[in-house]
């Protein structure tokens, strides 16, 4: 996504970065409407693609924690993403059997206590398979000083684990472990001069509520000045802090990039005659929301149906129950 | 696994039967692949060496008496530091100190006290013959199956759990006994096992450290206090009772009776004595007398002639009262009684002898009256007051003073005694109980003991010399199954008392941490919980400090289950003669000795000890100071209370059991006693709650003293009349009510719901909690300690066991999801692990043995018939040895266990009765709708030789729409709608609520609590504390707001918000921050049901009732009034019969009964015979009233006749 110059210096969008850091950026967007705002907000916390671990081969696990525990926090480790949009494909979408490398990322854990002492085993301690889609996708994310990363299990004398872990791409809005942020913070009008919210205080608004940070970008109202009811918001602050999967200038451009290629699609089937527009209506996998193909009609709730159910979500056969093929 | 392998105690709880051919678990499903691992975890091996040394694990600091974060050189206020004597006292008392201190007096002093009482057992047969105990104790609890082969005879608690075996110990004799010509001596003999209470004296866990324990696989938090039977945790709960050998005033105002009562009680007999005033004359009642005696009579018989006396003694020298009691001499003149004889002889008439002292055959013995009557006033009419001599004084005073109680309540109606007033209470306990079955079952053993040395002793010769110790041995079974009986049942028999009480017993809730602990503090009502009277369940003023006011169930029990309070403490039995010697060295008249005159002289009190008259002192306030000195001297034991009653002009020592009492701090003019000194010693260790008890610092007040004195809650209160200073108001409340945050800013009722939900909470259980496998366990994956502590929570390690998360709430409404308390959920937040949980379940069998020594076994895997290396489907997850694997996914229909049993379980295999070897197979299948893992296997052998096999299983559950989830403040909710991270309002900084919860569960709730618990937990979040919320204290709300105006927030803790799903802002301020919450066991998963078509009930045809058997929804009563009155005629018939039970019947239309397949029985013929349909069960009822002789006939009707057919 490359901007052009004189877009900005035109009446477009304009993007003033107030702080910058390793993991985090600040900004204002200026000359957008808020609901774009909010789309670019909305897009980065849920449908940037990302990498995280989703399968979990266990051989061995003789530690304290159950196998599903463990596969718990093993997905919410935060995987370094870059460039996967482009260099990895969603799984379902690949071409492969079951996962492979152009689909995903293998890591494995291996991990033995020896010793009398109580051993703890690191996100550090995730070994990733080099076969992979580009150099950095899949590598545990490690911000501590030690460069340890998250403590994944402790292990006693005798325990061990032993692991495969494959890393897949997906996006927030299937589950969490997908997110690049854990939160976007999001503010505009910070002197309340449009009225969107009711102030409640005791005494004085001054005194009792303290002036949000990004309240001096803005000049307060003047004493005396008239309130004007069409005025629209227009300039938004955003505090983008990423989990460290992604590069804080990553997440926003993916996001620009989710949310355009969504309205593209939109456009796209706007622009189509009207007969095939209905087909073209029905779902696409780019705009489909959980990332999940198997749509039915929205009988079932994604993730919510266990296998034992049987006939995954469908309506149950004739002479059998839902609880299995059990005759009476 | 051969049948033989017996798991040792630390092995039953790993992983089962092959923990090295562990499979591999997938998520979600995959076949297990090769790793490649092993040689990259090479690389890894050296960094693991360089962990540093151990640190600590924080174990040994839990049993440390907690100190609020203060370190050693904090300034010390006594004001404010007063509170630390709370921790010093638990930790010498422990959290259920009652049942623990009653046990060990039970165990220590009353076993022997019942044996001595009952020790020597005599034969009919022969004179010489004797067997006398000497001496009793009870060993520690050792394995029943240990023996030389077995050397290992220590058992744990867990090893019982684990192996459904009963916790106990061998109770152990002395004695000495005629053996042909000389006396022998036996010591350590066993004649019974008894079980033993966790943690008590006898416990294998008494006296542990925190890391024994571990060792034991024992939670070091766990309270005890419990006894484990056949692998069930047992607790007895504490009863509550009127006290005993206390006369108690009562009146009926309608009927115009007032009387005085006494329930006597000693070790033989229990029975209930009144003096009841009825149309003003005073009679004596009791059950051995056919009718009441005229109470002259009674005290004439008792020897005391003189009318003079008898007024004097009853009446005092007062006009009012004297007059009152005048009428009752007429009675006696009416029927000519003035001497003692003709008094005895009157009551020996009355007295219902029964034929107790006849010998079996001999005719009926000729009554005699007076032998009958002074048998029945010295040793039946209260009992408690013993005879000596035939000296019936002090039991004459006693009925005097009844009297007494009776004359005055009938001129004051303030004298009438309060049956609900907790002193007038006493508590039973473990001990207690143990007792009286013990002492049962224990003459039972000795009658039997004697029935058998008769048998043998009868025989004219012998081979041997008799030997009575082979007949000890024998038969002690009876002791060990009748008190394992009543632990396990909970059906308390006592033979003496004609005791019979069910439900004494109950098994311990597991459900959490906090369940099992507000168990061991219960106490249960003897009151009936059906009757509707208000008094019995009303919160008494008098149990303040002593029971919980906010912890007791609601419904049926509201009011008769109640909670001890933190500080409680419930006496044991102190001896009675040193404190009588007391009494009289300071300065008393014995009361035997004086007459009515001095009794009633003004300023003379009746010195009464447990109830009974003993002096008369002449400077009651003295006396009662000097005799309080005594006790906080260490001379008298600190339990015995003493109290002056003005009314009655009397003081009462009490020394009994049961009483309720709880330390205070002793003020003496206008000082706390305990100053910053002892406090600083207190917290350096060189002090403990014993020493500030021996120095007179504290002191134990029971209720009857504390009513007697001023008590200042703070030391700003004290004044000249103060006696005592409250350690700390917290303590009036349980360790339940306890975990709720700012409770006094609750309503009242809110505590109470939050004591009954605090129960369900899914969190931590114990420290073993995995090395446990119980019927059913909920655990909590990620449990946090909330952020608004009490000083109860860290008293009770609540803070190390937690039953919650810390969730960021938000106050506002959402999506219309959230009506009737619905909360709406982040699922953001669920996907992270919050309200994230376990549910284990055990599922077991006993392989059992047959007489003809065939046994059940497992094995016989079925492989299909295709494909014979492959097992068929049903058997995919069983191991070689026909167990499920551990880490294998079961769902509905697999089989865990292959177990199969014999077909011929008779034949003896003498001769040619062989029968077959065959086996069928039985196997334990898997029922429920959604899979599990199996978590752990266990294989051993319980205490019948019988193996047992244990499986157990996991899921493991995120939130889902329907779940339970509660806050401390009575507030429950269940979800109705999760909702993506991205459309969740959030804070400026970002910040998105785990739940969001409607304000409209605010103001009718005014559980104003709740607000302060956010607010002060978003102050502790942003200042890195965790904060307070101690009822009666905790943190200041106005502190609070600084914090929050100093990190950058409202004081009121609203933030602004924008709305996730249009990014505009919120209008209102939105109450905004961490509230704890409590995930409830009621999860939808469990109770989600449906069915289109199903099983069928047997006898009515009509669909099964429940979610287990897989039942229909009743379309009931009510639903079908709707139907009626809506006019749903064919809805009606079809879901009461078409969907239900129709049944086809063939009806002679001639006589009107049933015939079948077109022909009728009855008339013999076809003619006339139609089919119809009806209800199975109206069916049924037709053919039952047949079966009664009541003959139903059907007469049938077109209700549209057609033309061709005419009638």
């Amino acid at each position: 996504m490359d901007f052009d110059d004189d877009m900005i210096l035109d009446q477009g969008p304009a993007v003033t970065i107030t702080e910058a850091g390793d993991n985090f950026v600040n900004f204002a967007l200026q000359k957008v409407d808020l609901s774009f705002a909010n789309s670019l907000r909305r897009v980065i916390m849920a449908e940037i693609p990302i990498m995280a671990i989703d399968l979990v081969e266990i051989e061995v696990n003789s530690s304290v924690l159950p196998d599903e525990f463990l596969c718990h926090r093993l997905g919410l480790i935060p995987l370094v993403s870059k460039n996967c949009t482009e260099d990895v494909e969603y799984t379902r979408e690949c071409d492969c059997d079951q996962y492979c490398s152009r689909c995903s990322v293998t890591l494995s854990l291996h991990a033995k206590c020896t010793s009398n002492e109580i051993m703890k085993v690191y996100a550090a301690d995730l070994l990733v398979d080099h076969d992979r889609a580009n150099p950095w996708v899949g590598t545990p994310v490690i911000t501590d000083a030690e460069g340890k990363g998250t403590v994944i299990c402790k292990l006693r004398n005798g325990q061990e684990l032993r692991m495969k872990c494959i890393a897949k791409k997906g996006i927030g809005k299937e589950h969490a472990k997908w997110a690049p942020v854990a939160a976007v913070g999001f503010e505009y009008d910070p002197h309340n001069k449009l009225k969107h919210t009711d102030l409640w205080f005791e005494k004085s608004i001054a005194e009792e509520w303290p002036a949000s940070k990004h309240a001096e970008w803005e000049e307060p109202a003047q004493e005396g000045e008239r309130f004007d009811p069409d005025a629209e918001p227009d300039k938004y602050y955003f505090e983008v802090e990423g989990v460290g999967n992604l590069a804080p200038d990553q997440i926003i451009h993916e996001g620009i990039k989710v949310l355009q290629t969504k309205l593209a699609t939109i456009l796209n089937a706007l622009g189509e005659t009207k007969e095939d527009a209905g087909e073209r209506f029905l779902p696409d996998d780019d705009v489909d929301m959980g990332g999940r193909n198997d749509f039915d009609n929205g009988y079932t709730t994604p993730g919510y149906n266990g296998p034992s159910y049987g006939n995954h979500g469908r309506a149950t056969p004739y002479g059998a129950t839902p609880y299995g093929q059990s005759g009476y | 696994m051969g049948p033989k392998k017996k798991a040792p105690p630390n092995s039953a709880s790993a992983a089962g039967p092959s923990s090295s051919e562990k499979p591999s678990a997938r998520k979600p499903t995959e076949a297990p692949k090769a790793s490649n691992a092993p040689k990259k975890a090479r690389a890894r091996a050296s960094r693991v060496e360089d962990e540093g040394p151990r640190e600590d694990d924080g174990f040994a600091a839990l049993l440390e008496p907690f100190y609020g974060g203060k370190s050693l050189t904090d300034p010390i206020k006594t004001a404010e530091d007063k509170w630390n004597l709370l921790p010093a006292f638990l930790k010498v008392k422990g959290l259920v100190k009652q049942h623990i201190d009653s046990f060990n007096y039970f165990v220590e002093h009353e076993m022997m006290d019942i044996v001595m009482a009952n020790k020597r057992v005599t034969s009919d047969v022969d004179s010489d013959f004797f067997l006398e105990y000497t001496n009793v104790h009870v060993g520690t609890p050792e394995r029943l199956d240990y023996s030389d082969r077995k050397p290992l005879h220590e058992i744990t608690p867990n090893e019982c759990r684990l192996r459904d075996m009963t916790y106990a110990a061998p109770i152990l004799v002395d004695f000495r006994y005629r053996k042909g010509k000389q006396i022998s001596l036996r010591s350590n003999v066993p004649i019974a096992r008894m079980p033993i209470m966790l943690r008590s004296s006898k416990c294998r866990l008494s006296g542990k450290n925190d890391r024994q324990m571990a060792h034991m696989n024992e939670c070091a938090l766990d309270p005890g206090g419990y006894f484990i039977v056949n692998g069930t945790e047992k607790v007895i709960l504490v009863q509550e009772q009127l006290s005993k050998n206390r006369v108690i005033v009562e009146a009926d105002v309608k009927k115009g009776i007032v009387s005085a009562s006494v329930t006597s009680s000693t070790h033989e007999r229990k029975s209930k004595g009144y003096v009841i005033m009825k149309k003003e004359k005073i009679y004596l009642q009791h059950n051995i007398l056919t009718e009441p005696v005229p109470i002259v009579i009674v005290l004439k018989a008792m020897g005391i002639p003189s009318d003079n006396e008898i007024l004097l003694l009853v009446a005092g020298i007062e006009d009012k009262y004297q007059d009152e009691f005048a009428v009752n001499f007429e009675e006696a003149t009416k029927l000519g009684i003035f001497s003692q004889y003709q008094a005895l002889d009157y009551i020996g008439t009355k007295v219902k002898m029964g034929v107790r002292n006849r010998a079996p055959g001999a005719p009926p013995q000729r009554r005699n009256t007076l032998a009958d009557a002074l048998e029945a006033l010295s040793n039946i009419i209260i009992t408690h007051v013993p005879v000596h001599g035939m000296d019936f004084r002090p039991k004459a005073l006693y009925i005097c003073f009844m009297v007494r109680r009776v004359l005055m309540a009938m001129g004051d109606p303030k004298l009438v005694d309060d049956r609900d007033y907790v002193g007038n209470k006493r508590l039973e306990l473990a001990g207690q109980l143990l007792a009286l079955l013990f002492e049962d079952l224990f003459k039972k053993f000795n009658t039997d003991l004697k029935m058998n040395i008769d048998k043998v002793l009868k025989k004219p010769n012998r081979t041997a010399a008799f030997d009575a110790y082979n007949h000890m041995l024998s038969h002690g079974n009876g002791i060990t199954a009748g008190m394992n009986r009543a632990i396990s049942t909970g059906n308390w028999s006592v033979k003496r008392f004609k005791m019979e009480r069910a439900g004494v017993t109950h098994v311990l809730s597991r459900l959490s941490f906090i369940s099992a602990l507000g168990m061991m503090t219960r106490i249960s009502s003897q009151f009936e919980k059906t009757r509707k009277v208000s008094g019995p369940r009303a919160l008494q003023p008098s149990q303040f400090g002593m029971l919980c006011p906010s912890d007791t169930p609601e419904g049926e029990a509201c009011g008769l289950v109640k909670n001890l309070a933190l500080m409680t403490h419930i006496t044991t039995n102190d001896e009675e003669e040193p404190i009588r010697q007391h009494v009289f060295f300071l300065g008393t008249e014995d009361i035997t000795k004086c007459s009515g005159r001095e009794i009633y002289e003004p300023g003379a009190y009746v010195v009464y000890i447990n109830g009974t008259p003993l002096a008369l002192s002449r400077e009651p306030k003295k006396f009662l100071n000097a005799f309080r000195n005594l006790r906080r001297t260490g001379r008298v034991s600190e339990f015995v209370s003493i109290y002056i009653n003005h009314h009655t002009n009397s003081v009462h020592i009490a020394a009994d059991e049961g009483r309720i009492c709880r330390p205070l701090i002793v003020v003496e003019k206008r000082k706390s006693k305990v100053t910053k000194r002892y406090l600083e010693s207190l917290r350096k260790g060189i002090m403990d709650f014993d020493d500030f008890l021996y120095r007179g610092l504290i002191e134990y007040v029971d209720v009857n003293e504390e009513n007697d004195s001023n008590i200042a809650l703070y030391e700003n209160e004290i004044d000249a009349t103060t006696t005592h200073l409250e350690i700390e108001p917290f303590t009036i409340l349980g360790a339940v009510a306890g975990l709720i945050p700012y409770p006094h800013h609750n309503q009242s009722p809110r505590n109470t719901y939050q004591c009954a939900m605090g129960k369900q909470a899914i969190g931590t259980i114990a420290y073993n909690q995995f090395s446990r496998i119980d019927t059913l366990l909920y655990l909590m994956v990620y449990p946090q300690q909330p952020m608004v502590k009490t000083r109860t929570i860290e008293l009770i390690h609540y803070d190390k066991l937690p039953a919650g998360q810390n969730a960021t709430v938000a106050v506002m409404s959402f999506s219309g999801y959230d009506i009737e308390d619905a909360l709406v959920l982040n699922k953001a937040s669920c996907d992270r692990g919050f309200g994230r949980c376990q549910v284990f379940r055990k599922y077991a069998t006993q392989l059992r043995r047959y007489p003809n020594g065939v046994s059940d076994g497992i094995g016989g895997i079925e492989y299909d018939e295709k494909d014979p290396t492959r097992p068929i489907t049903k058997h995919t997850i069983l191991g070689s040895d026909g167990i499920a694997r551990v880490g294998e996914k079961v769902s509905a229909g697999d089989t865990y266990i292959a177990k199969r049993v014999p077909l011929n379980t008779t034949s003896t295999g003498i001769g040619s009765d062989f029968g077959t070897d065959a086996y069928k197979p039985a196997p334990m299948t898997y029922k429920l709708p959604d899979y599990s893992y199996i978590d752990k296997v266990m294989v051993s052998q319980i205490e019948n030789e019988n193996m047992v096999v244990k499986v157990q299983t996991r899921q493991t559950r995120r939130p889902e729409l329907g779940d339970k989830f509660s806050s401390r403040h009575g507030q429950k909710g269940v979800v109705g709608i999760i909702v993506n991270q991205e459309d969740m309002p959030f804070a400026d900084s970002g910040v998105t609520p785990d739940i969001i919860m409607n304000p409209h569960g605010f103001p009718s709730r005014m559980t104003v609590g709740k607000m302060l618990e956010c607010l002060s937990g978003k102050a502790g979040v942003l200042n890195g504390t965790l904060e307070y919320g101690t009822a009666f204290g905790g943190s200041n709300v106005d502190v609070m707001g600084q914090i929050l105006i100093d990190k950058g927030f409202s004081y009121s803790g609203k933030d602004f918000v924008t709305s996730g799903i249009t990014g505009e802002s919120l209008p209102a301020y939105i109450f905004f921050g961490p509230i704890y919450y409590q995930k409830l066991k009621h999860m939808v998963q469990d109770k989600m049901h449906s069915r289109a078509r199903g099983p069928r009930a047997i006898l009515t045809r009509q669909p099964t009732e429940g979610r287990s058997r897989d039942g229909g929804l009743r379309l009931g009563e009510m639903e079908r009034d709707c139907l009626i009155a809506y006019g749903a005629s064919q809805l009606l018939l079809e879901r009461l019969m078409l969907s239900s039970d129709a049944h086809q019947v063939d009806i002679c239309e001639v006589c009107g009964l049933m015939g079948y397949q077109g022909y009728c029985q009855t008339c013999k013929t076809t003619k006339g015979v139609t089919t119809m349909t009806m209800p199975y069960a109206a069916k049924l009822l037709v053919q039952e009233l047949l079966s009664m002789n009541v003959s139903v006939r059907l007469k049938l009707e077109d209700e549209f006749p057609h033309e061709g057919r005419k009638r």
